[in-house]
């Protein structure tokens, strides 16, 4: 609860940065606020308080991911730098940011379906400018007003659902409705049913499922790439850890009933991701498709939902945002002047060996290679389905699994051609991007070799 | 509780104005039945003894953000050429998907009238027992909105105000 504080407060601080004259110590004054931030998650570590008449809860599942969101944060500021320097709103930016961290906690920490809500406007709302930031650029504008748009229809889809099952429970906090379900289990009305329905729609969206995520593509290749990289992480976590607590708490009793239509649209969602993402040509694209497919495998979890599967969502989460952060520090040092073509990494290798090497680690996490994060996660993951007896949907998240090695190795075998006359030359990438990608390097063989440090905790 | 002649009057006249919103052809009629529509879905708070949500929503809805919807129509020019043409099938599937999904909710809330509305003799909803609700309760949320609106407000300078270069 103080460390909510603290982002609040840092975020009204950097709002007002360029009033009071303080935009030089801006970065370092956020930096360090994010330190402490983790710091004061970790002191809140085993404590379990209710906050406000039980509006947030931070067990041990909520202190995890919201310092798992908050390193994330503190990481993808490493390559942002010059987002706050080249920029004429740095300081709105950096305010922007540290309310969708704000948003990102409250809605990973909610106990209560209002708290969801307000969770989650806090985050797209900060999201939805974000994306527009890029002014003089058409596409930005439109992933803008896109996001917004889409944004606006799928929250009435959620706010909908919840006013449904408030109708039948008389209640928003999660455990109440929770006690109301299991205690009316035999006679529900037919509109909780729909309340439940409607909230997974919504949330379905703020995920970008399979029939949801027409969206994704378009408002992850028209924003800038820092903020992409910022929504397939930080904000893909967030939502994941919410969708998770919500149904793991409150609708685990009617798991029977949506268990085997969230399977389907897992499935569907890791095919089409992996699938449609073999045909782009444009890295950004391919990391949004990619990012599509990755949602699917996460959403197996709540599939799952058994006394692994939050250590294993959270695992899960953890390698894929850290070795996408490393994709996207790549893409956005080598993407200047908007070439976002994969085939811009030719003679990438011979040029930089080392950088190369690696977005190699984080490219080979992606794709679930051992001894890497992103092959434990997934075993971790496909072993709670099976425990849970959807051994058709492991089957299906292996096949796609496969697809997903072909994408991602065609990065890697891009790199080895040589450069051609037309490629131009190729950036230099250094400074804060050579520090991230080391530091996701270090992380990803770090988790893959030590995977129950992260999983073991939940 | 059974519903009262005054029910059943709003209720017909917020469904006839709701369905006038679609199907009027000139925007500024569909803008002026859907206020009429707000209006109508006020007076139903009233019935229910919701006196302040009532006014809120007359104020707010019917106000302030009808009155912006009616000014920005009449700014953007409505002609029929710049209306992109719809492919035919998709506005079927959409017609059938919209069908589909209010067929769901209709049969969905066929059980809620064993609920009952809640009895209009208690004063749950004078704005006295609102603010201690608010205040009591319901106090994080309450503060934690002003970071959303203060989110709104910052991002609506950044993407209005002019950039330096």
């Amino acid at each position: 609860m103080n460390a909510l504080i603290v982002i609040a407060c840092l975020g009204i601080a950097a709002m007002m940065s360029e009033v009071l004259g303080f935009k030089k110590l801006l970065l370092p004054l956020v930096a360090i606020g994010l330190i402490s931030v983790v710091g004061l998650f970790v002191m809140d570590w085993n404590t379990s308080i209710r906050y406000y008449h039980d509006m947030l809860y931070f067990d041990n599942y909520a202190i995890a991911f919201s310092a798992m969101v908050t390193v994330l944060t503190a990481l993808w500021l490493i390559m942002s730098k010059e987002y706050f320097i080249s920029t004429t709103s740095k300081a709105e930016h950096a305010a922007l940011i540290l309310f969708c961290l704000t948003g990102a906690i409250v809605m990973i920490s909610y106990s209560d379906l209002s708290m969801l809500f307000i969770g989650i406007e806090i985050l797209s709302i900060s999201l939805y400018v974000l994306a527009a930031s890029n002014k003089h650029d058409l596409r930005s504008n439109e992933a803008g007003l896109k996001y917004f748009l889409m944004g606006a229809f799928a929250t009435g889809f959620l706010l909908f659902g919840i006013t449904l099952i408030y109708g039948a429970s008389g209640s928003f906090n999660l455990q109440e409705i929770a006690n109301y379900l299991s205690k009316n289990s035999e006679h529900l009305p037919m509109f909780v049913y729909a309340g439940v329905l409607l909230m997974l729609v919504g949330l379905l969206f703020k995920v970008s499922a399979a029939p949801f995520h027409f969206w994704a593509p378009d408002v992850y290749e028209g924003s800038p790439t820092l903020v992409t990289a910022f929504m397939s992480t930080i904000v893909k976590t967030a939502a994941f850890a919410a969708f998770y607590r919500l149904f793991a708490t409150c609708f685990s009793d009617l798991s029977g009933w949506w268990g085997e239509t969230l399977a389907i649209v897992a499935a569907l969602t890791m095919l089409v991701g992996n699938v449609l993402a073999v045909m782009q040509q444009n890295f950004k694209r391919m990391l949004a498709y990619s990012s599509i497919a990755h949602a699917g495998y996460m959403l197996m979890a709540i599939v799952a939902m058994n006394h692994i599967s939050a250590g294993a969502i959270f695992l899960y989460t953890s390698a894929y945002s850290i070795a996408s952060l490393g994709a996207f520090a790549c893409l956005h040092a080598l993407g200047a002047n908007d070439n976002e073509k994969i085939i811009n990494l030719r003679g990438f290798i011979a040029k930089q060996p080392f950088n190369a090497g690696l977005l190699c680690l984080a490219m080979l996490s992606l794709a679930g290679i051992p001894p890497l994060a992103g092959f434990f996660a997934k075993y971790y993951l496909f072993y709670g389905v099976i425990q849970s007896g959807y051994l058709w949907l492991v089957l299906v998240a292996v096949l796609s699994s496969l697809i997903g090695v072909y994408y991602y190795f065609r990065v890697i075998y891009t790199m080895f051609l040589p450069r051609e006359e037309e490629d131009g030359v190729l950036p230099k990438i250094s400074g804060g991007h050579k520090i991230l990608l080391t530091i996701v390097a270090i992380l990803s063989l770090l988790m893959g070799i030590f995977p129950g440090i992260l999983q073991g905790i939940l | 509780m059974e519903p009262s002649l005054p029910f059943y009057i709003l209720a017909t006249l917020s469904v006839f104005s709701a369905l006038m919103v679609v199907l009027s052809r000139k925007p500024v009629h569909s803008v002026l039945y859907l206020i009429f529509c707000f209006f109508t879905i006020g007076c139903h708070y009233l019935l229910l003894n919701a006196q302040f949500l009532f006014a809120v929503h007359i104020i707010v809805y019917t106000g302030a953000i009808m009155v912006l919807f009616l000014f920005s129509i009449m700014f953007i020019n409505m002609n029929k050429e710049s209306e992109p043409h719809k492919n035919t099938l998709i506005k079927i599937a959409a017609g059938v998907l919209a069908g589909l999904l209010f067929l769901v909710l209709l049969e969905a809330t066929k059980g809620a009238e064993t609920l009952g509305p809640p009895s209009p003799n208690e004063s749950y909803s004078t704005v006295a027992n609102l603010g201690k609700v608010l205040y009591g309760q319901y106090l994080l949320p309450f503060e934690i909105i002003s970071i959303m609106l203060l989110s709104a407000m910052v991002g609506a300078v950044m993407l209005g105000k002019k950039s330096v270069d």
